[in-house]
């Protein structure tokens, strides 16, 4: 037998598909699977998180409140109070038993936690100008409560967190870029859920104080602070200055009137 | 600003992908070329797998003979095998890789068979493995090794 040196011009242990064609392709398909669970689960929490009785939640929120080194405040909870007052009859607010706590932080903020119960940091407490702007603040908190969006929240960051280590492990990259992406959506979704509790926050004031004043000063003020738009295309919370608009639209469609603000009474003011 | 670097560790990623892509393709490119310009020059030396008996008389010398190689994965390509490993089916960002590390790991051999004046080299065998454990673990890129040895025949002159 004679031995013929032969130099082959194909090469048949390497696919000729190009690197980026199977990329595109592999991706097409992840995005796919991962859009339609994200999908399915929205729907499923948004139906659960409605159908879930008060009870079973503040069961849940009273696991979360020891968590937090909070006082309960009896100044706020009258100004809450009166607000749930004016609430129409058959919104599931009335099935809460709300309490209102105060955090000394110097965050500016507020929180809706499940089971009924709001905080309210003092860093908030001391930007409030207004009686008006205080209301407008816990009728956006009772919002979010009447919209069930705690729970909702909750709901999705759950599922998707326990659907992407279910197929795809613990440890792997590509949750970690579907989680990522999917985030995205999620913020979109949660601007959503903020600029509904604006609304929902706006009609309370009215009914609380016959006028609409108040419901924009204080994002007004927030705005002077916050600067470019850019960074709120990735937050939680829509720029301010999209929250006035969205309210001010509100106010006009309804013809809601402005009048003057209540100067905020002396039994909230923040020990000097 | 504050936006890239609230998603520092997307960009990140983003980035080893790029590049990942951009060098490894340009690297494959060029081994595959030095690969088939040294498989010609090479060409006239035979390797086999048979064990090959040879008359009485004809065989010089007989030394054991080998080559190894190792080449790294990039972050492209795993990235491509990692949403495979979703999916099932042929690893063909891999292939390129362990094809690239065979034939190189032959190549080296045969340089060796040929510095020592070797008409041929007999009985070749092929190892191959991953270089770390970690190798298919998140985080770590892997290397593959490939390993060629085989018997190299110095023939007497007749």
């Amino acid at each position: 037998m004679k031995f013929t040196p032969k130099q082959l011009d194909e090469n048949v242990n390497v696919s000729k598909t190009h690197p980026l064609v199977e990329l595109l392709w592999l991706i097409g398909g992840l995005a796919l699977i991962a859009g339609s669970v994200f999908f399915l689960l929205g729907v499923t929490t948004d139906w659960a998180a409605k159908k879930t009785p008060v009870r079973v939640e503040s069961w849940l929120g009273n696991l979360a409140i020891n968590e937090f080194p909070a006082e309960e405040s009896p100044a706020l909870q009258q100004r809450l109070d009166a607000l749930l007052a004016v609430t129409p009859e058959g919104s599931p607010l009335h099935d809460y038993h709300f309490k209102i706590y105060r955090v000394e932080t110097e965050d500016v903020n507020a929180l809706a936690l499940p089971g009924g119960r709001i905080v309210v940091f003092d860093g908030l407490l001391e930007q409030v100008e207004s009686e008006n702007e205080l209301a407008m603040i816990l009728a956006h908190e009772l919002g979010h409560f009447a919209h069930r969006d705690h729970l909702r929240g909750l709901g999705r960051g759950l599922g998707l967190a326990v659907a992407s280590i279910l197929f795809l492990g613990e440890d792997n990259s590509a949750s970690d870029l579907i989680s990522k992406s999917l985030l995205t959506f999620q913020v979109k979704y949660s601007q959503d859920q903020e600029s509904a509790a604006d609304q929902f926050g706006v009609d309370l004031l009215t009914a609380r104080y016959g006028h609409a004043g108040g419901a924009t000063t204080f994002f007004a003020r927030l705005a002077e602070d916050a600067g470019s738009k850019i960074p709120y295309v990735l937050a939680s919370h829509p720029h301010p200055d999209n929250r006035i608009d969205a309210l001010n639209e509100r106010i006009e469609q309804k013809s809601y009137t402005i009048e003057k603000t209540l100067p905020v009474a002396k039994d909230l003011l923040l020990p000097q | 600003m504050e936006i890239l670097l609230q998603n520092f560790d997307m960009i990140m990623f983003l980035t080893l992908m790029v590049i990942g892509y951009g060098m490894g393709t340009w690297a494959e490119k060029r081994h595959y070329r030095s690969i088939e310009q040294r498989e010609k020059e090479l060409i006239k030396l035979a390797v086999v797998t048979a064990e090959g008996s040879f008359p009485d008389g004809k065989v010089a010398d007989s030394t054991l003979v080998s080559g190894s190689v190792v080449i790294s994965i990039d972050y492209f390509k795993r990235l491509l095998a990692i949403l495979r490993n979703i999916f099932g089916g042929r690893v063909k960002s891999y292939e390129s890789l362990v094809d690239r590390a065979r034939r190189e790991a032959i190549l080296r051999m045969k340089e060796q068979a040929k510095e020592q004046g070797a008409g041929m080299i007999i009985n070749m065998r092929l190892e191959t493995a991953t270089i770390g454990r970690s190798a298919n673990k998140k985080k770590r890129v892997g290397s593959i090794e490939a390993f060629a040895y085989g018997t190299a025949i110095v023939m007497n002159k007749t």
